[in-house]
């Protein structure tokens, strides 16, 4: 699997504000560091002119003390020798003073003994010279050469001073190169870094300021589909409710509190208020199936009763579903249907299936009636007629055998009635039960059964090759039987009947006839004959039971047979029309679902 | 009456019908004893009297008062003793129904009644000389109701 960094918003700005907040730690930390260098440096400025200014009072120290010893030297006056015996403690405290500012420096500490050997060596010559000048110790010659190396002394003292003024400006000079470098590099590198640090800031602003923008969109897409909802819920008549398991918090939908007969949150609803308004008889039902819906996490449907403040019975219906959320908390949610209205429709619903039942077998009784009782004393007529013999027939007048002849034919034609009331009745009540069939077969088992009109009226049967259908078998030979029966025995005098059976596949859109069939396709079979034909007025009246067009002296038959076929292609969702001119034959059309 | 007589036993309850059988028997050239039972009660009764000597063919109609054909034939085909008895049901209704519920239940030959008398006499000449044993044994449903060609 490809990983994909997945950075939702929050993570994103997470991300740029700690790098901001490093790149700030640093910067301050450069700066504290570029203040500390500052001070290290002027601290070693300081140094260096303390050093230097102790070592000019060192060196003024014992001018002092050389110029105090020359003017008691020439004065002899005593006050002239003052800053000369002064200037030892000067030298000392400056001394210290020098010990202790070069107390870090091995190579100054070295400097400065030697320069303190200088100095007491110095004293040393002071003394002498004090020695020697004296009038009860002059010597002219000591004197000289001591006041000469005193001299001498001066200058190395003088020389040692400078080498370490030298030695406190080279370090200095060297300390502030090192800083100057350091603190140039600073300015640059702080300044792109703090750039670098507002253009995080600012791309974490657009940021924000975009998710802003896109939050409030969605606020408001939010809050026109909960109004929507809200809208569908009263329309719909439902409504839902959840229920937060770990704060144990329920909401209902304003439709909610509608459906149990109240205004809008007009009580804080908890986990048995709804209880109260179920119906007593579902009351167990309803709080087995609440448990039920934590522990399978799913409520499957549930119907029952409540009871509304008005006393007012509604028909609920409920459906909930356990829901995990992304922090892992468990909300349930359910909705609840008002049915009510169906309720009630089913209920007459009900009732009306139950009368057509009851019609049914009130139907089918008749059909028992029918076939047994009406039958009865019909057969017994045409047993008895068929008893008279012919000797009892000679015994009757002309008009008496007549009668008799009429009462026979009358009885039959009465037969033929009811038989076929009893198959039209049968197409309607029996069993459907479609089997896959080859039409083809079904036409060959007809065209056999028919055979013996085919021959005897020399007709001449042309069909297309027909499809296999789900029909039921039997039907769809009775269908063929009568409409191919229906042309043999409709024929024009004189001329050998000709029936051409066609058939092809159509769409029902392009035939209204059949246009609001819920199948597409169908089978249009047609039965073209050159018979007599019919008056096209009659073309709707033919299919209705009991209805002749002709007299059934010329034709007998019973006017059941077309309302058969049209029992039969409506049991098998298809339609049936007749079109015809007199005397130039008929076409009846079948369309059959594919 | 000749003791040889085919024993032949009819349970109707419509008068009018015992007289067609009966008379149509009569005309019938095979030697015949022809009885009559009113309803199937009756028809019951004298099926289980033991003094009864049981008939060779049995023709029963299906509506009839008190106890009604099916039942009858339950009922005998139930019975150890009656259950070998021909059956010929003879009855107005061709309604698919009874003639599958009576082949199922056992009968061996439906007949509907005829609505001419030379056709019952046709098909009563049929059914009484007609090899039992081999129709029986061959039974099925396309020739369980008698048709006459």
């Amino acid at each position: 699997m490809k990983w994909i960094p997945k950075f939702n918003s929050s993570n994103y700005l997470r991300v740029i504000f700690i790098i901001a907040i490093f790149i700030l730690l640093f910067l301050s930390s450069i700066a504290y560091k570029h203040n500390k260098d500052l001070n290290e440096s002027s601290k070693l400025l300081m140094h260096t002119y303390e050093i230097n200014i102790e070592l000019e009072r060192l060196m003024s120290a014992i001018k002092d003390a050389e110029t105090g010893q020359r003017g008691y030297m020439i004065t002899r006056n005593h006050r002239f020798l003052a800053p000369y015996i002064f200037s030892r403690d000067k030298v000392n405290t400056s001394f210290i003073a020098l010990k202790k500012l070069t107390a870090n420096n091995p190579v100054q500490k070295q400097n400065l003994e030697k320069i303190y050997k200088l100095i007491i060596q110095r004293y040393v010559s002071f003394e002498n010279c004090l020695k020697y000048s004296a009038p009860e110790t002059y010597d002219k010659r000591k004197l000289d050469n001591h006041m000469f190396g005193g001299r001498i002394l001066m200058e190395n003292i003088r020389f040692k001073v400078d080498e370490m003024n030298s030695i406190e400006k080279d370090f200095l000079n060297k300390s502030l190169k090192k800083y100057d470098q350091e603190i140039s590099l600073g300015p640059v590198f702080s300044i792109s870094l703090f750039l670098v640090a507002l253009a995080f800031i600012l791309l974490a602003y657009r940021k924000i300021s975009n998710d802003l923008e896109r939050l409030t969109i969605y606020n408001k897409k939010l809050l026109i589909s909960s109004g929507l909802m809200a809208e569908s819920e009263t329309i719909g008549k439902f409504s839902t409710w959840q229920w937060d398991l770990q704060t144990d918090k329920i909401e209902y939908s304003d439709n909610l509190y509608r459906l149990l007969g109240f205004l809008p949150n007009a009580f804080v609803p908890n986990k048995d208020t709804f209880l109260n308004y179920v119906h007593p008889d579902d009351k167990e039902a309803i709080a087995t199936s609440m448990e039920g819906i934590i522990n399978n996490k799913e409520l499957p449907f549930i119907y029952y009763k409540i009871v509304k403040p008005n006393n007012q019975i509604r028909h609920f219906k409920s459906t909930g579903k356990l829901l995990i959320d992304q922090n892992g908390s468990n909300i349930l949610l359910g909705i609840n249907f008002d049915i009510t209205d169906e309720h009630l429709l089913n209920i007459k619903l009900q009732e009306h299936n139950n009368e057509l039942v009851k019609i049914n077998k009130e139907l089918a009784s008749f059909n028992h009636v029918a076939s047994h009782d009406l039958q009865e004393p019909l057969r017994k007529i045409l047993t008895f007629i068929s008893r008279i013999s012919e000797t009892d027939k000679a015994a009757l007048s002309e008009s008496g055998k007549e009668y008799i002849l009429k009462v026979e034919t009358s009885a039959k034609r009465m037969r033929v009635l009811i038989d076929d009331l009893l198959l039209f009745s049968k197409t309607n009540t029996t069993k459907k039960e479609f089997v896959k069939s080859d039409l083809n077969e079904l036409f060959e088992n007809v065209k056999s059964e028919l055979a013996v009109i085919i021959d005897d009226k020399k007709a001449n049967l042309n069909a297309d090759k027909l499809p296999s259908l789900d029909v039921i078998p039997y039907q769809i030979e009775q269908l063929f039987i009568n409409l191919i029966g229906n042309s043999l025995k409709y024929s024009q005098p004189g001329i050998a009947p000709h029936i051409i059976i066609k058939c092809e596949e159509i769409l029902s859109n392009e035939y209204p006839e059949i246009i609001d069939q819920p199948f597409k396709k169908f089978f249009k079979i047609t039965f073209t004959d050159n018979g007599m034909g019919f008056d096209p007025q009659f073309k709707d009246n033919i299919f209705v039971l009991f209805q002749r067009l002709h007299s059934k002296t010329d034709y007998p038959g019973t006017g059941i047979g077309l309302a058969i076929c049209k029992k039969i292609v409506e049991n098998h969702k298809g339609y049936i029309t007749a079109d015809s001119k007199p005397g130039q034959g008929s076409v009846f059309t079948v369309f059959l679902p594919q | 009456m000749q003791k040889n007589a085919l024993h032949i036993l009819l349970a109707d309850d419509d008068e009018d019908d015992r007289l067609f059988f009966k008379d149509a028997f009569e005309e019938v050239k095979v030697q015949t004893k022809v009885e009559f039972v009113f309803d199937g009660l009756q028809l019951m009764e004298h099926l289980m009297n033991p003094d009864t000597k049981l008939p060779d063919i049995l023709f029963l109609d299906l509506n009839m008062p008190k106890k009604t054909g099916k039942e009858c034939l339950i009922e005998i085909k139930k019975t150890e003793h009656l259950k070998n008895l021909i059956i010929a049901i003879y009855s107005t209704s061709s309604s698919d129904e009874d003639i599958e519920d009576t082949f199922i239940e056992g009968a061996n030959i439906y007949i509907k009644k005829p609505s001419d008398f030379n056709a019952l006499k046709k098909i009563i000449n049929e059914v009484i000389t007609l090899n039992w044993h081999y129709h029986t044994s061959g039974l099925n449903r396309d020739n369980f109701l008698l048709s006459l060609k």
